[in-house]
């Protein structure tokens, strides 16, 4: 069933402002409330932006993969790393996961 | 089909030519005419009293900084501002060519709500309208304690 888009964007705009407590904690900086929601909107419609599937596309496959989301990432070094490392922490640990199946 | 190779010979003609202005210059670089035009109309020297334009590169506050940046001289060069004119940017504008793509659409989009949020005091008209479509079983923070009631309370 389709998910009403109301519904997505109060779960987006929750846990946007969950994550902006944790910076606030941190960097002992306040946002207000209309700047978490203006936070929330622009991630949930950035979603809807990422072209995922054409870049699946682009490679002749039907299934979004890892190198897809590397892809978007591709404008930053700093970021692009991240992503490699989270990724093959991923990796690394679905296939501890199977193994232990 | 006719028509179609008969274009595509148009095309390949008009590179053809192009390619041949371009072997007039027999190098990537400028001939010694069109450097004598850059030097004069378009370089940026000293006694133009206008500093270099350069672009922001704004590392990433979240993560190790890997990017390069050479920086200028303090002052001697105007780093080219892309919110010193924000508030012109909650209505698209105008295109020549290009028009404008979804992801600039969804910043004018941003830029419009913000404008409109911006003149609210405390409670945010977005979170109330939202309120009542959370569902608990969507989220799910690890680490977060804090109920919704608690975190909204600030």
């Amino acid at each position: 069933a389709l998910v009403p888009a109301q519904r997505l964007k109060a779960a987006v705009h929750y846990t946007v402002g969950c994550l902006c407590r944790e910076v606030e904690e941190d960097k002992e900086v306040q946002f207000s409330k209309q700047s978490i929601a203006a936070i929330s909107e622009i991630t949930f419609r950035q979603c809807g932006t990422a072209d995922l599937p054409g870049l699946a596309g682009h490679a002749k496959r039907t299934t979004v993969n890892t190198e897809d989301v590397k892809l978007l990432a591709r404008r930053s070094n700093s970021l692009l790393k991240y992503i490699t490392q989270k990724s093959e922490e991923l990796a690394s640990s679905n296939m501890e996961q199977k193994e232990k199946k | 089909c006719k028509e179609r190779r008969g274009s595509s010979l148009q095309h390949k003609s008009a590179l053809f030519s192009c390619q041949k202005q371009m072997n007039s210059h027999e190098s990537w670089s400028l001939s010694p005419e069109e450097f004598e035009i850059w030097d004069r109309l378009y370089r940026i020297k000293e006694s133009d009293g206008i500093k270099e334009p350069i672009l922001p590169r704004v590392p990433f506050e979240t993560l190790e900084n890997l990017e390069e940046t050479p920086k200028p001289e303090e002052g001697a060069a105007r780093e080219l501002s892309l919110s010193e004119w924000s508030i012109w940017q909650n209505q698209p504008l105008p295109t020549a060519l290009v028009g404008h793509s979804d992801r600039c659409l969804l910043f004018i989009a941003a830029m419009e709500m913000m404008e409109l949020l911006r003149h609210q005091q405390g409670e945010c008209s977005y979170a109330q309208e939202l309120q009542p479509h959370l569902h608990v079983e969507d989220v799910n923070i690890p680490g977060n304690k804090r109920p919704l009631s608690v975190a909204n309370s600030r």
